[in-house]
């Protein structure tokens, strides 16, 4: 059979041995440097004569400058630089791939910037920034997602500026297929209901932090960011300096889960200040200022409607979700059909009729997190799920299971469409209505992963705790399944690696990814050890750093794994190809004859005609290291790429005072193959805390009427602790053939997180017979509705 | 406006005499003055955990406490408890069990921890949990954290029984 393996040029041969580490529960390589409190952020980064630099911010959602002054602020002494519009006119900073105005007049969100200080210290730039006079008029802001769908756009003020608003703003992007007036009309059940989810912050512990320096002609930029490539790209546009002069290092970084998926405006302002002053300077997100400025997860309201026959055949699903998107969105922060694409794929379905809009607001800047749009699309449609079974009167695992497909949409004969504005209701072009395409996934073992979880809490204890009703506290049981689409390949997520291996036995791979904490430098450095055939010690791995290393992409979207994967097996394997080649004559044999393991390179057919891998390197030319190369090729059309999982839990509700707790959760993942097994666990144990969090604590908070965000700390910005996380998880690792990734490995990232919250809610159901429909299901929320319920 | 102070500071055993500003915190004082940047600092205001350090003997947000408070006692940061040759029970067992992911709250957990270990050095899970319930950790590790937290103890109990 053709080797699919996803790289350009000729796939490698695939190992024909037993792997000897890839599949071992090792320990990350970063650790010892980590608990010793050695591993350097760029936040501790001191240089020489380096500056300090704080941002002044809008206080207002929407407002215009009117006037600035900043003579007292620049006669204060220790001040060295200013920026503001006044002498920043015709400069843009890049929001992703977007250019924007770097300090406009008019200001979209709290926090917005006005103006950044460099100063000797810190105290100083703040105190700068108290001198600096600005007098806003204060303009009326959209804070209303429902009423602004049906209001024509404020018009713009000045230079006021909304990146991604025309191609975004009250657009409505629509999956369509089959006839869903036919397909309601087949149903003999048919249900609909309404759910909200809330905006959710990254809370990453280390705040967004830089350090830049500007030696006259090239920069060097420490920053908090997931991908070292892009931010290199953006910076260049935004200083029109070839990217060569700019080098970008993250070695290590203090948490990002997409808040720090792109550089922010504090990273071009300290690189300016540096280009402005001739010294390094240092800026660093104070808690609050982290709250307000970077992109949270968007809160969303989605109308579902469900038919199906009596036997349990899905035969309709409509379905509407409005997104606020506040002050800007970009094709790479914002994913126009995202939540109803999820609708369109977990279950097989005939006719659909999904529609997704996005709104334009003044409540900050929204952007990718944890399972971006996949936790609300995920949340509403789990919980329909279980709504439905219950009007059918069937088990929710068995209605599950009776929609289950191993085939997703194709989407290129798909009609998904765009109209022009939700308001006027919609002119877009037609649609084809003809039976589209089905293709399958690569791999799918979500109804395994379901089986695994449904055994792991005890599902039948479901039907027990449904009727007993008595006690003051009860528990309950619930499941949710997800699916998450997996790697493109494409710019900007194109994949390099690249294998050196020199006469001294030094083995070097070189990629630039950043290890945002999931373990990237060591599942990568894996794959090489594997493929090279030596121990994973012997590997030197250069990573989050744009200097020797060639384009890869940011640590987001749970891709870099299958697309980093397959372009470090290929260089791996391409560098070792070609010792082979310098050893084998050597042996006395052919190269393919040969094989290597645990650092030994030997005659496949007779181990003991061996050398050790070392020696073997020291017939590679001294003044040429031996190299490999590997890049990864776009996904194809063919077939649907995705990972799967669920999630079961049980939980205790307290009738008498609204409080959850979660007694255990059993999550089942299918991802491909776990590289490092240790390291995927800690990554579903990261999922369960963002989806305890967003199921039951936490929430943006803004005053309806100025639009103000109200909880920007971690006091009241409730996450939660050890105390909140349940006592007993059960990780399940699905493992599976995928051979279009290394080793069969997909992501195993952000995904963790996204069935849990409607696996929680179901549970609460179960437990208390009433449904939560609007996240986060708070004690208020459960005591208000118990009493309503008891009339 | 500008108030001086001179302080000595036992940090890791070493005596620091200086003169800084009152309204510097314990946590700058560490940082920025000693180059100890190990200590993390998340929030700034007492509600993150990460800049955790040791102070005469109990666990403090070094961020909520002024270098001059420090003065005349003894402060343990992470670089204080163990090389990478002579690593602390609980810094072999965050390792071991995974207990990191990003790492940037780790120092403050490893300390919050230690001080709990030095007066109590059979710890039930409860009392784990109660030591750091003031230190978040967004990576999630929270549990892998009491595992490892759990062994260390063990650990250092046979290994103090062996010793005997």
């Amino acid at each position: 059979m053709k080797n699919p393996l996803l790289v350009q040029a000729d796939p490698p041969p695939r190992l024909e041995r037993e792997f000897t580490i890839v599949g071992k529960p090792l320990n990350r390589r970063d650790a010892l440097e980590k608990v010793t409190g050695r591993a350097e952020y760029s936040g501790d980064i001191r240089l020489p004569n380096m500056l300090y630099g704080k941002i002044l911010r809008c206080p207002h959602p929407r407002a215009r400058i009117v006037r600035l002054n900043t003579a007292d602020a620049e006669n204060l002494p220790g001040v060295r630089a200013i920026l503001t519009k006044e002498n920043t006119k015709g400069w843009f900073t890049y929001w992703y791939k977007i250019p924007q105005i770097a300090f406009p007049e008019c200001l979209t969100y709290e926090g917005h910037e006005v103006a950044a200080v460099a100063a000797e210290d810190i105290s100083i730039a703040q105190q700068a920034l108290d001198l600096i006079q600005v007098e806003y008029e204060i303009l009326r802001p959209t804070l209303n997602v429902e009423a602004a769908l049906s209001e024509p756009r404020p018009p713009l003020v000045g230079d006021e500026e909304y990146p991604g608003s025309d191609i975004f703003d009250r657009k409505e992007f629509i999956i369509r297929r089959g006839d869903v007036t036919k397909g309601f009309h087949e149903a003999e059940v048919v249900l609909e209901d309404d759910y909200s989810t809330q905006t959710q912050y990254h809370g990453t512990i280390q705040t967004r932090v830089c350090v830049a320096s500007w030696d006259g002609k090239k920069l060097t930029l420490w920053d908090a960011i997931q991908g070292v490539w892009i931010a290199k790209e953006t910076l260049a546009e935004s200083f029109g300096i070839p990217p060569e002069n700019i080098r970008v290092i993250v070695k290590n970084l203090g948490g990002g889960f997409g808040s720090k998926a792109n550089s922010y405006r504090l990273s071009y302002y300290a690189a300016k200040l540096s280009m402005l002053t001739g010294r390094p300077v240092r800026m660093e997100h104070s808690r609050r200022e982290e709250f307000l400025v970077h992109a949270h997860r968007w809160d969303c309201r989605i109308y579902l409607r469900m038919g199906a026959r009596k036997d349990g055949t899905l035969t309709a699903i409509s379905q509407k979700a409005v997104v606020n998107m506040g002050a800007a969105a970009w094709k790479e922060n914002y994913f126009p059909q995202m939540i109803i694409w999820h609708t369109s794929n977990l279950y097989e379905c005939p006719n659909v009729d999904l529609r997704q809009v996005g709104v334009f607001t003044n409540l900050q800047l929204t952007g990718p997190q944890r399972g971006p749009l996949n936790m609300p699309a995920i949340f509403a449609l789990e919980s329909h799920m279980d709504r439905m079974a219950e009007a059918l009167g069937m088990d929710p695992l068995e209605f599950r299971l009776k929609n289950y497909t191993l085939y997703g949409a194709d989407e290129t004969s798909e009609a998904i469409y765009v109209t022009k504005s939700g308001a006027t209701g919609g002119d877009g072009q037609s649609a084809p209505h003809e039976e589209s395409k089905r293709i399958p996934y690569s791999s799918k073992k979500l109804d395994e992963c379901m089986r695994r979880v449904a055994s792991s809490i005890d599902w039948a204890k479901r039907k027990q705790y449904q009727v007993s009703k008595g006690e003051r506290k009860r528990k309950g049981v619930g499941m949710a399944s997800f699916i998450v689409f997996q790697g493109v390949g494409l710019p900007p997520y194109e994949a390099n690696a690249d294998v050196s291996i020199g006469h001294d036995g030094v083995i070097r791979l070189h990629i630039g990814v950043v290890d945002i904490g999931a373990g990237q430098q060591t599942i990568f450095s894996m794959i090489a050890a594997e493929e090279l055939g030596v121990n994973l010690d012997d590997l030197v791995t250069h990573y989050g750093d744009t200097e020797n290393t060639r384009y890869a992409p940011s640590c987001f979207a749970s891709r870099c794994t299958s697309e980093m994967g397959p372009a470090v097996l290929k260089a791996a394997s391409e560098a070792r190809q070609r010792l082979f080649e310098l050893a084998a004559p050597n042996l006395g044999v052919r190269p393919e004859e040969l094989e290597s393991k645990y650092g030994i390179v030997y005659v496949r057919r007779n181990p003991s005609l061996c050398m050790d891998f070392r020696a073997a390197c020291r017939y590679i030319d001294p003044s040429s290291p031996i190299k490999g190369s590997g890049s990864r090729a776009p996904n194809p059309d063919y077939p649907n790429f995705a990972t799967f999982g669920a999630h079961a839990v049980e939980v205790e509700v307290d009738m008498e005072t609204g409080r959850v707790d979660i007694l255990k959760v059993a999550a089942a993942h299918d991802f491909g193959k776990a590289i490092n097994p240790k390291l995927c666990i800690s990554q579903i144990h990261g999922g369960i805390e963002f989806g305890v969090g967003y199921a039951l604590s936490e929430e943006g908070l803004f005053d309806s009427r100025t639009g103000k965000f109200l909880n920007p700390n971690f006091h009241l910005y409730q996450m939660p602790t050890c105390l909140d996380m349940p006592p007993q998880v059960d990780p399940i690792l699905v493992e599976g053939e995928d051979p279009y990734f290394a080793y069969s490995a997909k992501g195993a990232g952000e995904n963790t997180c996204t069935p849990l919250p409607a696996a929680i809610r179901n549970a609460i159901y179960n437990a208390t017979g009433v449904w939560f429909n609007h996240l986060p299901i708070t004690a208020d929320k459960i005591l208000t509705a118990l009493k309503e319920k008891r009339g | 406006m500008s108030s001086k102070r001179s302080v000595s500071i036992t940090v890791n055993g070493q005596q620091v005499a200086a003169e800084i500003e009152c309204r510097m915190t314990l946590a700058e004082f560490i940082r920025e003055r000693l180059g100890l940047t190990g200590t993390k600092v998340g929030c700034n205001r007492g509600e993150c955990g990460s800049c955790t350090v040791i102070l005469g003997g109990r666990s403090v947000y070094s961020c909520s406490v002024l270098a001059v408070e420090a003065d005349g006692k003894e402060v343990v940061t992470i670089e204080g408890i163990g090389k990478e040759q002579s690593l602390h029970p609980l810094q072999e067992a965050f390792v071991e069990h995974d207990a990191l992911q990003c790492g940037y709250c780790t120092p403050g957990m490893i300390m919050s921890l230690k001080s709990l270990l030095d007066v109590n050095g059979r710890p039930t899970r409860e009392e784990v949990k109660g030591a750091i319930e003031g230190n978040l950790c967004r990576c999630g590790s929270y549990n892998n954290i009491v595992e490892a937290t759990l062994a260390a103890s063990r650990e250092s109990i046979r290994k103090g029984s062996h010793e005997e």
